[in-house]
């Protein structure tokens, strides 16, 4: 078998998942060993991925699978987190149980990732899609008891998707009597226009469940919550962007030539906008670290899809860039929480509170996140912003900019809430024995992370160029003077030098700094946090002076207009609603025989009495 | 040499700045004092006061996050004045403002407050911590009329450059405060927000919350957030000037401009009660919004 061609490196992907099962009766660091030699494999052997395309003949099917620059951008996106993600799993998982049940599927989502991204026609894409679904609803349910509502409620949200996707591909296959995707956009041209609408509609639904666009964000906030930490990293920063791979595809490969398209467009943009300002705002009022970053997640997929359906070259490149810098930050996040609840056993952000100085690498993983989430200079989240702003000026989306903006600045308060309930305020003795987490496998993964953020905040040329190629192969006219290393361009020839950002912002943190650290901190001594200043009265040593919950009250009052309703509270109630009548006709199917019987001889009379009465 | 020349350049920036910022400031509390039958401090007071603060010592820390806290704060001012272009023409004052846009300085003009947050929650202070909520809820109400009164300008004018804007408004007829006095609207009263004067003085709230975000923080890091703060204040307000008066061709025609601009505020600030923190935040998504969004309408009308 060829080394360098898409079927090795799916063998590699899926064989090493099954190896590791098998591994684990033999000893789990023989597991884990496998397990890293994998995804570190197949993340090596991207590179080396040759151009040529594979077939196969399943069932009367002709399954083909090649590399794109669109896809392998994507894969480029996996396989960053991937590693990250098993090496912070080595230790986290120890204290779970069933470990080896997780790496199986843990291994084999990313195998199907790398499947998705590989496909070249919908069938394979779809058989991937469907083996990712399976796997990651059974990382969602691992830890049991609650995680199984959750992960069933993942899986129902998916499965309207994927019947969605099915029912396109179907319809597809018969206009086109091919499924690869360029023969089926060639034939799509040609169809009427409404029907081009009912089929890139439904695959667009399908796509957007996973990327959690709103009204179908439902499954997210719970899946999130309750999976593992180190999973939920990949869940949140590459899995849900295989919903935006496949809207992109869609958008930009199929639907480009039709009339609607734009309109669709239009209106996914606002969704996009939408989605982000109402989920921030939702973010904003949770309590537990996990829902929030969920929420935050929704969010920042509502300013990708934003920024795809907008079209522009700009855009398009800021959507990119989102896309990996979110799966960057996020993954940072979720493995500090993570982190922090492998010390503490607590999400609880009303709980937890002051481990600065006990977890200070977890501390700084954090800092750097938020930064770049909060999309301040000089880190990678600023120049996403920036490109995506740009664009929506400049594309004449003047009340989008405002929206957009409006949930980029009220992240400041969720994350803020973040950091400060579970790093700053009092310090308590309860976590007094807390300690950081061990270095090789679990501060390493965030610190790696972290210095992505750095390097790409300055350097964004790393992340544009295959950005870039990714556009030209999707049609986008992506020209040599619209980006550089570490400068950025609008389309109205204005410029952003990262380079002189850089200095003059490092230049002066690190002079105030070592004013305040070296000429001050040092003749300083350290005192507790209960010894501040409290207008002269001495609190006591079991005082609590934490101002940590209902923190942003004020807040939720002046938007308690928007932050009293709710799409999922609908939901739900049909769930509840739908529940209900089967509780109620479980009074009717009791499955007890004897009832049945009774059924029987009930109808049978009535029958009997009805037809002597119609006789 | 050339190279001496630029340094010292982003010095002397800086020192105007410094200097124009905490006369403005004297100038206030003097206005504030008159208006209150009272005599008021020298003008030159909150000099004084700086070198008051960072020629004394510190006893105590509460971690190094505290330290940080001012040093992000100092970092934004200092890097949002090194971004914006001082004088509309001229080899001085220009520094970095070539280098950026008006994008990047909505984001690191916030960026001091957040890293001020940080460092204030280390210190544990409950009072802190609800300066800092309500503080952080506020910057969501004024930034929305900030950035409708500033897409308005750039629509209008197809740049993100502030030297660009400034160059379009050649003319006294051509100021944008005269060509879109919606959009100044809608920017002043953000900037209302931005100064923290009363009455959206919450966040510190003095005599509630004993100055809330900085009550831990005396001595040198108390100097430098006031040194931050005056060349902030001067930022702030050269911003606003190129955005709205046209720039300014020598330092006496900026004094003038930013003055007149700086009364806005502090007359308004003397007279009005405070807001709680909603109500602020209502009002800012009311009629400055409101106003904002007619600034754009105005524009696409206009183009």
């Amino acid at each position: 078998m060829d080394i360098t061609g898409i079927p090795f490196f799916l063998a590699v992907s899926f064989g090493g998942a099954f190896l590791a099962y098998l591994m684990n009766f033999a000893h789990r660091f023989l597991r884990n060993a496998v397990v890293l030699l994998t995804v570190s494999a197949s993340a090596a052997l991207l590179f080396w991925l040759g151009d040529e395309t594979f077939s196969m003949e399943m069932g009367g099917f002709v399954l083909t699978l090649g590399k794109t620059p669109y896809s392998l951008f994507f894969a480029g996106i996996v396989a960053l987190l991937a590693v990250p993600t098993v090496l912070f799993s080595f230790t986290y998982m120890a204290k779970e149980e069933r470990p080896a049940m997780y790496y199986l599927n843990l291994l084999i989502t990313i195998a199907a990732m790398y499947g998705i991204l590989f496909s070249l026609d919908l069938l394979s894409l779809f058989i991937f899609w469907e083996i990712m679904t399976w796997s990651s609803f059974l990382l969602t349910i691992h830890k049991g008891g609650n995680a199984t509502k959750a992960g069933v409620k993942y899986f129902l949200y998916s499965a309207a998707g994927a019947y969605a996707i099915l029912f396109s591909v179907v319809i597809l296959y018969n206009m086109s009597g091919s499924l690869l995707i360029e023969d089926v956009a060639r034939s799509f041209v040609l169809q009427n226009p409404l029907m081009q609408l009912m089929l890139a509609g439904t695959l667009l639904f399908g796509f957007s469940v996973k990327a959690g666009l709103m009204p179908m964000h439902g499954w997210a906030p719970d899946a999130y919550a309750e999976s593992p930490a180190p999973f939920t990293a990949l869940f949140s920063g590459a899995l849900s962007k295989m919903g935006i791979f496949g809207m992109g595809m869609v958008l930009y490969q199929i639907f480009l030539q039709s009339p609607f398209s734009l309109p669709v467009r239009e209106l996914l943009a606002w969704a996009g906008g939408i989605t982000s300002a109402l989920a921030t705002l939702r973010a904003i009022q949770q309590t537990d670290a996990k829902r929030l970053l969920a929420y935050s997640s929704v969010a920042q997929l509502g300013y990708i899809v934003m920024g795809l359906a907008l079209g522009t070259p700009l855009s398009m490149m800021a959507a990119l860039f989102i896309t990996l810098l979110h799966g960057v930050f996020k993954a940072m996040l979720f493995f500090a929480v993570g982190a922090v609840y492998f010390r503490t056993g607590l999400t609880d952000l009303n709980e937890l509170r002051g481990l600065i100085r006990r977890m200070p690498v977890s501390f700084l993983t954090v800092l750097m996140a938020i930064i770049s989430l909060a999309n301040i200079p000089p880190l990678g989240g600023f120049v996403g912003k920036w490109l995506l702003y740009e664009s929506l000026i400049q594309s004449d989306h003047y009340f989008l900019v405002i929206v957009a903006f409006f949930s980029s600045t009220a992240s400041f308060l969720y994350v803020y809430r973040l950091i400060f309930s579970i790093f700053l305020g009092q310090e308590e003795k309860e976590f007094e024995h807390v300690k950081e987490v061990p270095f090789l496998t679990m501060q390493l993964p965030m610190l790696a992370l972290a210095a992505v953020t750095f390097i790409t905040g300055i350097f964004p040329g790393i992340v544009l160029a295959p950005i870039s190629s990714a556009l030209t192969y999707l049609g986008f006219p992506i020209q040599h003077d619209m980006w550089s290393m570490s400068m950025l361009f609008n389309e109205w020839g204005n410029r952003m030098n990262l380079l002189a950002m850089i200095s003059v912002i490092g230049t002066v943190f690190l002079t105030g700094f070592t004013i305040l650290y070296f000429y001050r901190m040092r003749r300083t001594r350290y005192v507790t946090t209960k010894d501040i200043h409290t207008s002269g009265e001495v609190p006591t040593e079991n005082e609590n002076l934490t101002y940590a919950i209902n923190f942003y009250q004020p807040f939720e009052r002046a938007a308690h207009p928007v932050l009293s309703k709710s799409i999922r509270a609908w939901i739900d109630w049909i769930g509840r609603s739908v529940s209900e009548l089967g509780d109620f006709l479980r009074h009717i199917y009791t499955g007890d025989g004897q009832t049945y019987a009774w059924y029987v001889v009930l109808f049978l009379t009535f029958m009997l009495a009805a037809g002597s009465w119609i006789l | 040499m050339e190279t001496l020349k630029t340094i010292s350049g982003y010095f002397a920036t800086i020192g105007v700045a410094f200097t124009v910022g905490f006369l403005f400031m004297g100038f206030r509390r003097i206005l504030t004092a008159r208006v209150q039958n009272r005599v008021g401090p020298p003008i030159y007071q909150n000099l004084l006061d700086i070198i008051k603060l960072w020629s004394k010592e510190s006893a105590i820390n509460h971690g190094l996050m505290q330290h940080m806290g001012p040093a992000f704060s100092i970092t934004a001012s200092v890097t949002t004045l090194m971004f914006i272009p001082v004088l509309r023409d001229g080899n001085w004052f220009q520094n970095f403002s070539f280098e950026g846009d008006l994008i990047f300085l909505l984001y690191i003009m916030v960026f001091g407050q957040l890293g001020m947050a940080l460092g204030a929650g280390q210190t544990g202070n409950p009072n802190s911590a609800i300066g800092v909520s309500r503080g952080l809820s506020q910057i969501v109400g004024y930034e929305i009329p900030f950035v409708l009164a500033l897409t308005a300008l750039m629509v209008y004018h197809e740049t993100t450059s502030l030297h660009e804007i400034m160059a379009a408004q050649d003319s006294i007829g051509g100021w944008n405060i005269f060509v879109n006095p919606l959009a100044f609207v809608a920017g002043i009263i953000a900037f209302l927000g931005m100064t923290h004067y009363t009455p959206f003085d919450v966040p510190f709230a003095p005599a509630e919350l004993a100055s809330g975000p900085p009550s831990e923080f005396g001595g040198k890091y108390l100097g430098m957030m006031m040194t931050s703060g005056s060349i902030f204040a001067f930022a702030k307000l050269t911003l606003f000037v190129n955005l709205f008066l046209g720039g300014a061709s020598n330092l006496l025609e900026l004094l003038v401009k930013a003055l007149a601009l700086y009364l806005i505020p502090v007359i308004i600030g003397i007279v009005t009660p405070r807001f709680r923190t909603e109500q602020a935040i209502l009002f800012f998504w009311k009629w400055p919004t409101i106003i904002g969004i007619l600034s754009i309408l105005w524009v696409v009308w206009m183009r």
